[in-house]
């Protein structure tokens, strides 16, 4: 915009990477937690950077063998902190869901960006009003009425509500990807002779495909961080990670390093994602109403 | 109509039966109403979310009576008990709080950051880049973050507030004074990259011309700020105000995981109270109600606020 100096740029680097520093410092010391010896993470002052490096927590977290202190021999698979079936669960309700959000939201978002229909206006505001829901209001009920359906403690039930949550975002989002395609195309198409579902499936679709894709990316992600339903809906049938890991905090002390290895194997899938979304993130984070 | 279709719109057919197969679609999906389309959407916002609300409605008007095991009609009670409840207000009273202070701390910060990014010089790219990786942490996750920095033996936050002599020997989270403000942390610290990212995304989609002339005739850097950038970004901090005060108010996981709601009722947000009476104190009416009362503030909030910055999706 304006025309700095050398000068000016350089101390305007140098504080832009300060801050970015700033705010990648919790990242940086939770992933020295997962990889230090745990008698170092209690050391005061506390190490920020002479850390030492161990792979136990990890090898006890994962049941994977680094062949630090012979734990993973005794521990794969067998020990209390072993979580790969929860990291499983995690996967299987994101996956899931998201699917199933995609294939009903695109449906209902090609709908909304080409045909009009009496009250549209308000459909789409009602549909934003869900979003608002706090998720709370739903969770209670949700836990009465799974209880009566024998929903609770189940896959199907959290793929549904995972499903459900994201349901706003995913219509509002792919009806801005949809709107981006020029209406002209539908119409020639119509006029060729093609109906609806032809157009859907042969020509908006395909034409959409990146934001779909990026729409599907953001449902999994969302999936993925969530914690009250799955919190309020499951016992002990599964358990995906960020609610697993509230449970290392105990009486007896937390389980620091296995916390940090889990929550380490909870971010890095995580932010493979959202490096591949970048360009489409803020239309996201916005539920479509910003372009980037 | 298949001939029609196949000559007309695609002159070779590549996959004569997939074509085929598309046309031979259920009836209903080849129509041009949109409510077909919608069906699925319907049916499942109809299932999840209208049945669970009409169900809250009639779950608020019971109460669980343990000698009897079973739900009991009460009627308004509940929501009598509700307006008379100083702990509700007080919850109320700590979300609205948290919600205000983090929304403003993130807004400025946000916007701070925003300028300071919003350059093409090598390494800035990588740095927005750096900047998202906070708004994909579980929140839980974020939450036991934090309750490790703030630890009051060992934690880097307590030790670093120790020695410039801010903090005392009294951990910042098990003291009433503090520990809301140890709980708004992890949350800015989330969730102001997402400010910065739509703040970005507003200024390097502004014009230039503008500027060039707001320079020419003398503007200093202040003016341009407050008269052209902040104006043209009005819609922009709509947006995300809505966007963030929204998940503010409903704010569950950080008080969860880091203070449940102690130390007393000092942390204790709508949400919270409304998911321990229910499921701690086995009131499940009267956390429903709570449950409806915090839907209905937010949904009147909200919409008031679309209402008057005339936001359109």
């Amino acid at each position: 915009m304006m025309s700095l100096s050398p000068t000016q740029r350089i101390i305007r680097a140098l504080a832009a990477w300060l801050v970015v520093a700033i705010f990648a410092f919790p990242i940086y010391y939770w992933f020295t937690i997962a990889f230090r010896v745990e008698k170092e993470i209690f050391e005061l002052p506390p190490l920020i950077f002479d850390w030492t490096f161990s792979g136990k927590s990890f090898e006890e977290v994962f049941g994977i063998s680094f062949g630090y202190d012979n734990g993973a021999q005794q521990l794969a698979g067998g020990g209390n902190f072993y979580m790969m079936p929860r990291l499983w669960d995690s996967i299987v309700v994101a996956v899931c869901s998201t699917i199933l959000a995609i294939s009903i939201a695109t449906l209902a978002s090609y709908a909304l960006s080409r045909m009009r229909f009496a009250g549209q206006h308000h459909f789409v505001f009602w549909i934003l009003s869900t979003r608002m829901m706090p998720p709370v209001a739903v969770a209670i009920p949700m836990f009465f009425i799974y209880k009566q359906f024998g929903l609770l403690d189940t896959y199907t039930g959290i793929i549904l509500v995972h499903a459900l949550m994201n349901l706003p975002l995913a219509v509002l989002l792919l009806k801005s990807f949809f709107d981006d395609i020029p209406m002209e195309i539908d119409e020639a198409a119509l006029i060729d002779g093609a109906s609806r579902w032809l157009i859907f499936r042969k020509i908006v679709a395909p034409m959409a495909i990146g934001g779909i894709a990026a729409t599907a990316v953001l449902c999994f992600i969302f999936s993925w961080t969530e914690f009250l339903f799955v919190l309020t809906l499951t016992q002990t049938g599964l358990k995906t990670v960020p609610v697993v890991a509230s449970t290392f905090v105990t009486s007896t002390g937390t389980a620091w390093g296995n916390m940090a290895a889990l929550g380490v194997g909870a971010m890095v899938p995580a932010f493979i994602f959202i490096l591949m979304v970048q360009k489409n993130l803020v239309r996201g984070l916005t539920l479509g109403s910003l372009k980037q | 109509m298949n001939q029609r279709t196949e000559t007309g719109w695609k002159p070779k057919p590549q996959h004569p039966s997939r074509d085929a197969a598309v046309l031979r679609a259920p009836k209903f999906m080849l129509s041009d109403h949109a409510l077909p389309w919608l069906t699925p959407l319907l049916a499942m916002l109809l299932v999840f979310a209208l049945y669970p609300f009409f169900y809250n409605i009639w779950l608020s008007m019971h109460e669980f009576v343990p000698r009897k095991r079973a739900l009991e009609w009460v009627g308004g009670d509940n929501w009598v008990k509700l307006f008379a409840d100083t702990r509700m207000w007080g919850a109320l009273g700590v979300t609205l709080l948290y919600t205000a202070f983090c929304l403003i701390v993130q807004l400025v910060l946000g916007m701070g950051i925003a300028l300071l990014l919003d350059s093409d010089d090598p390494g800035f790219g990588f740095l927005r880049g750096v900047l998202t990786l906070t708004l994909v942490i579980p929140p839980a996750i974020t939450g036991m973050m934090f309750l490790l920095l703030e630890d009051a033996q060992f934690g880097v936050f307590t030790y670093a507030l120790q020695q410039l002599g801010i903090l005392g020997t009294s951990p910042i989270l098990g003291n009433s004074s503090t520990a809301l403000l140890g709980v708004m942390i992890a949350d800015i610290w989330q969730w102001t990259p997402f400010m910065v990212l739509i703040f970005l995304a507003g200024l390097r989609a502004m014009p230039t011309e503008p500027f060039e002339s707001a320079l020419i005739d003398g503007a200093s850097s202040w003016q341009i700020f407050r008269r052209l950038t902040l104006p043209m970004l009005g819609k922009v901090i709509a947006i995300a105000v809505l966007i963030r005060g929204i998940d503010l108010f409903r704010t569950f996981d950080y008080v969860y995981v880091m203070t449940s709601g102690g130390p007393g009722t000092a942390t204790y947000t709508l949400s919270l109270y409304a998911w321990q009476q229910t499921f701690s104190f086995i009131k499940w009416g009267y956390g429903a109600t709570i449950s409806l009362f915090s839907l209905l503030v937010i949904l009147i909030v909200a919409n008031v606020f679309v209402a008057l910055t005339k936001l359109r999706w």
